[in-house]
């Protein structure tokens, strides 16, 4: 693989969507032995492009010419068996099948007489797997593995299927750092193979590991494209956003006033472990640590989702009893949770019977008969504040894009007078317009005395928008500081403290 | 000015969620009445209507059961059971000379108990849906056979006329009882899905029971009531049932759980949960109805009646399908 060879090229590609023009006359190639990074905001139209280019969605028009080749008819079939292969953000894998049965799937090794050939097909998922340098068991059933595992036997899936082009959709959202580490060492040797890679992600920071070359996009329009130089960061994010962001952090400061909740000796699991710490008045305090660290589990517990072993929650120097999120909702306790899909959002119902669920008992009568007319007040006025773009109150919640739906998992809480508001991971993978008003939404919460607690994986946006931070390890709350006191590197090093197991 | 109130009160019916089906099955519906009208005249007539209504009513109300059901997510399969029990149950206190009301009340008491086990067994116990009512339906049969020693019962007799009037026999403004009963309890519960905080949870439930809890909705609460709701509703289709033969047969309801997912998955209520209007299932239960009656009319032997319902019931999801898939399509292209 010395020369670079071009392996896509994309020309003037359209894609239009009843009322959206999802791509507008987009260019974008690929050569052989490069990572390139796809960015902009959401709704750019990058998943549309990867989407035409992987034959899932049929283009209008353009131009699309793989390995030199003009191609005329395009399915995601055939795209397959061109050697162009998609890794989405939710694996696509038979969790109850081994590595080697779900490599193999569709194009098993059969013996002569007809039965499956495990041994063969067992033998090459190993060459695929020590290729990658990846260590792992092909009989192993995929369920037991962690996610970024998962993510890996996916790429070898591809790799086995002779992809010459890989698209990874947002990899890196559920790993952690070692594992993103890890992942990217496979990327750079499927570089140096010659594979061209697409990279799809929201995290910039982590582009100049691996990352040659950028190709930003915004509202359907290729904008422009440029070699990866750190220096240029800002560059991009303004070309992504098409206005300069000033301040990424739009802190404010407030006065410190009475404390709020007090959470104390919290046990609930292996993962939440005599949890100690109060919360003030005009004060955001952020969670920092790892994934796995426990940070998600405490919330669930303070909010009444999952068992307590044992704890006292004080909310205004009164000691609550929390069973259930009712419980907790009454008190004024509420948690916007970390995965839209699966936990904030009902996907099928309209945004309004999204927006009102929590609320029913302000909207409601004695007899429990739903007044319409101020569930009516009370979804405008949270659509209005929020300034979420909707057709109407009426569409089907699941149908928005990431940012809307997280702006109705989050105000849906906004309508009650609730004394602390918990966010888990509130601005995961979605545009950094809409990362920046949820920031304001937490700064508003802030103004008006309501107790902050705030989950974030991005170190730079916990610094960034906490007054005070908590670091989280295995469980436990390993580190306390000011905001304006602490350092990466000190909150890495408290969130990697891990409990001396020689000791116990 | 009270013209266009009214045309957007009528978009706004129509722009309803779960509406586009409901429309589609209600013009079936009419094509399919043409038709049998066309085939025998005598179908349009006003005995045979009144009798038709009548037919549809225990169908009309197991559907609305089990649509409750259907949109958390969850099955109930006890349906015909219940039906059963309830049909016994009754029939075999009144022969014992109870009175036919205080019977009714035992009877429903009986009923909702069933309800409430399913629901603690799906909520509290965590049994999959499928099973638990698989369950049910095996003991809620053993004890429609047991209450009368294994024997249907005789005639409930001269004293329980005025039940019978009350629940089959009688008629209000012309129409028989048997389907106000029916069309009152599907207005009571169409409100109490529509317009209350329940009806509300009943659909988030549905929709995302992670999500449900975490907005504070009781998930196990709401899933109890559906299958107390499912299982009176039942209660009264075995009460019908008993008026309507005056006596009590063992066997009465075999199957209904099926034929009220039928009615229910014809009128648009989604067997994945979260979506479907009361409206798709009154819909439902009357093609149901139409088609037996109209074919039993035209002279079609019983299996045949089985055969085109059958078709009628894939048909009609499928449709749903297509049209679904359609607009999938139209947008690729456009």
């Amino acid at each position: 693989m010395t020369e670079k060879q071009c392996l896509v090229k994309m020309t003037g590609i359209t894609k239009e969507f009843p009322g959206v023009k999802a791509l507008n006359q987009v260019d974008f190639d690929l050569y052989s032995g490069e990572v390139v990074a796809l960015l902009g905001e959401n709704g750019a139209g990058k998943s549309t492009l990867m989407k035409v280019l992987s034959g899932i969605y049929e283009k209008d028009s353009g131009e699309l010419e793989i390995f030199g080749q003009k191609i005329k008819d395009w399915d995601a079939g055939k795209a397959k068996d061109a050697g162009i292969a998609i890794i989405h953000q939710e694996l696509n894998m038979c969790v109850h099948l081994s590595v080697a049965e779900n490599i193999f799937l569709g194009r098993e090794i059969v013996k002569k007489d007809g039965r499956l050939d495990n041994a063969a097909m067992n033998e090459q998922t190993k060459v695929i797997l020590s290729q990658l340098n990846i260590d792992l068991d092909p009989a192993e059933t995929v369920d037991k593995l962690s996610i970024s595992k998962q993510q890996m036997v996916e790429i070898a899936k591809a790799l086995s299927q002779n992809a010459k082009v890989l698209i990874m959709d947002e990899p890196t959202s559920a790993l952690t750092s070692k594992e993103i580490d890890e992942l990217f060492k496979i990327i750079r040797k499927l570089k140096n193979d010659g594979i061209g890679i697409v990279y799809i992600s929201h995290r910039l920071e982590e582009l100049k590991h691996i990352v040659d070359r950028v190709v930003i996009m915004r509202d359907g329009c290729y904008i422009t494209q440029m070699p990866f130089a750190e220096e240029r960061m800002d560059e991009m994010i303004s070309n992504m956003v098409g206005h300069e962001i000033k301040e990424k952090y739009p802190k404010v400061h407030c006065q410190r006033g009475k404390k709020i909740l007090e959470v104390k000796n919290l046990n609930a699991g292996p993962m939440v472990r005599d949890i100690n710490f109060d919360l003030y008045e005009g004060e955001i305090v952020g969670i920092a640590g790892l994934m796995g660290a426990g940070r998600t589990e405490t919330t669930r517990a303070i909010f009444g989702a999952d068992h307590k072993d044992s704890g006292h929650i004080i909310l205004d120097g009164k000691e609550v009893t929390i069973r259930n999120t009712e419980d907790a909702i009454r008190a004024g306790i509420v948690l916007a949770p970390e995965d839209r899909k699966k936990d904030g959002l009902c996907t099928r119902l309209s945004v309004r019977d999204n927006m009102a669920l929590p609320n029913l008992d302000m909207i409601c009568n004695n007899f429990g008969v739903v007044n319409r007319k101020q569930e009516k007040e009370l979804v405008d006025h949270a659509i209005a504040s929020l300034k979420i773009k909707l057709a109407g109150p009426e569409v089907d919640a699941g149908s928005l894009s990431g940012g809307n739906q997280q702006k109705i998992v989050v105000g849906k809480w906004l309508a009650r007078n609730s004394r602390v508001v918990m966010f888990d991971e509130p601005t995961r993978g979605i545009d950094v317009a809409a990362k920046v008003e949820i920031y304001n939404l937490m700064n508003e919460l802030k103004k008006n005395k309501i107790g902050v607690l705030f989950v974030s994986s991005e170190m730079p946006e916990v610094m960034g928008m906490s007054d005070r931070i908590l670091v989280m390890c295995d469980g436990r709350i390993t580190g306390e500081f000011m905001a304006d006191e602490a350092t990466q590197d000190e909150l890495l090093t408290r969130a990697t403290q891990f409990e001396n197991k020689m000791n116990v | 000015m009270e013209t266009t109130q009214k045309t957007s009160a009528v978009k706004r019916f129509v722009s309803q969620r779960g509406m586009g089906q409901v429309i589609t099955v209600t013009v079936g519906l009419i094509i399919m009445c043409i038709v049998f009208g066309i085939i025998n005249p005598m179908f349009f007539t006003y005995r045979n209507i009144a009798n038709l209504l009548r037919q549809i009513a225990p169908t009309l109300l197991i559907g609305v059961g089990q649509s409750f059901v259907l949109i958390t997510g969850n099955i109930d399969l006890s349906i015909g059971s219940v039906v059963g029990m309830s049909c016994m149950i009754s029939a075999t206190l009144m022969t014992k000379g109870i009175n036919p009301w205080l019977a009714v009340v035992i009877t429903l008491v009986c009923c909702l108990i069933m309800g409430f086990a399913n629901g603690v067994l799906v909520s509290k116990c965590k049994l999959p849906p499928f099973i638990a009512t698989l369950g049910t339906m095996t003991i809620g049969r053993g004890i429609a056979q047991i209450v009368n020693g294994n024997y249907n019962t005789d005639s409930i007799g001269e004293a329980a006329q005025g039940f019978r009037d009350f629940f089959y026999g009688g008629k209000t403004l012309g129409i028989y009882n048997a389907f106000w009963i029916a069309i009152i309890v599907w207005f009571v519960l169409n409100y109490l899905l529509s317009r209350t905080r329940t009806g509300r949870h009943i659909y988030a439930t549905g929709s995302n029971i992670n999500a449900a809890k975490l907005s504070g909705v009781n998930v196990d609460k709401t899933i109890i009531i559906v299958y107390i709701v499912a299982a009176f509703c039942s209660c009264i289709a075995g009460l019908i049932t008993c008026a309507s033969t005056g006596t009590g047969t063992m066997d009465a309801g075999t199957s209904y759980e099926l034929y009220a997912v039928a009615a229910s998955v014809i009128g648009g209520v989604s067997t994945l949960g979260g979506t479907g209007i009361l409206l798709g299932t009154v819909v439902g239960a009357a093609i149901w109805g139409v088609l037996q009656n109209g074919l039993q009319f035209a002279g079609a032997p019983v299996a045949i009646r089985n055969i085109v319902i059958g078709i009628i019931v894939v048909v009609s999801v499928l449709m749903d399908v297509v049209v679904r898939s359609g607009k999938v399509k139209v947008r690729k292209h456009s």
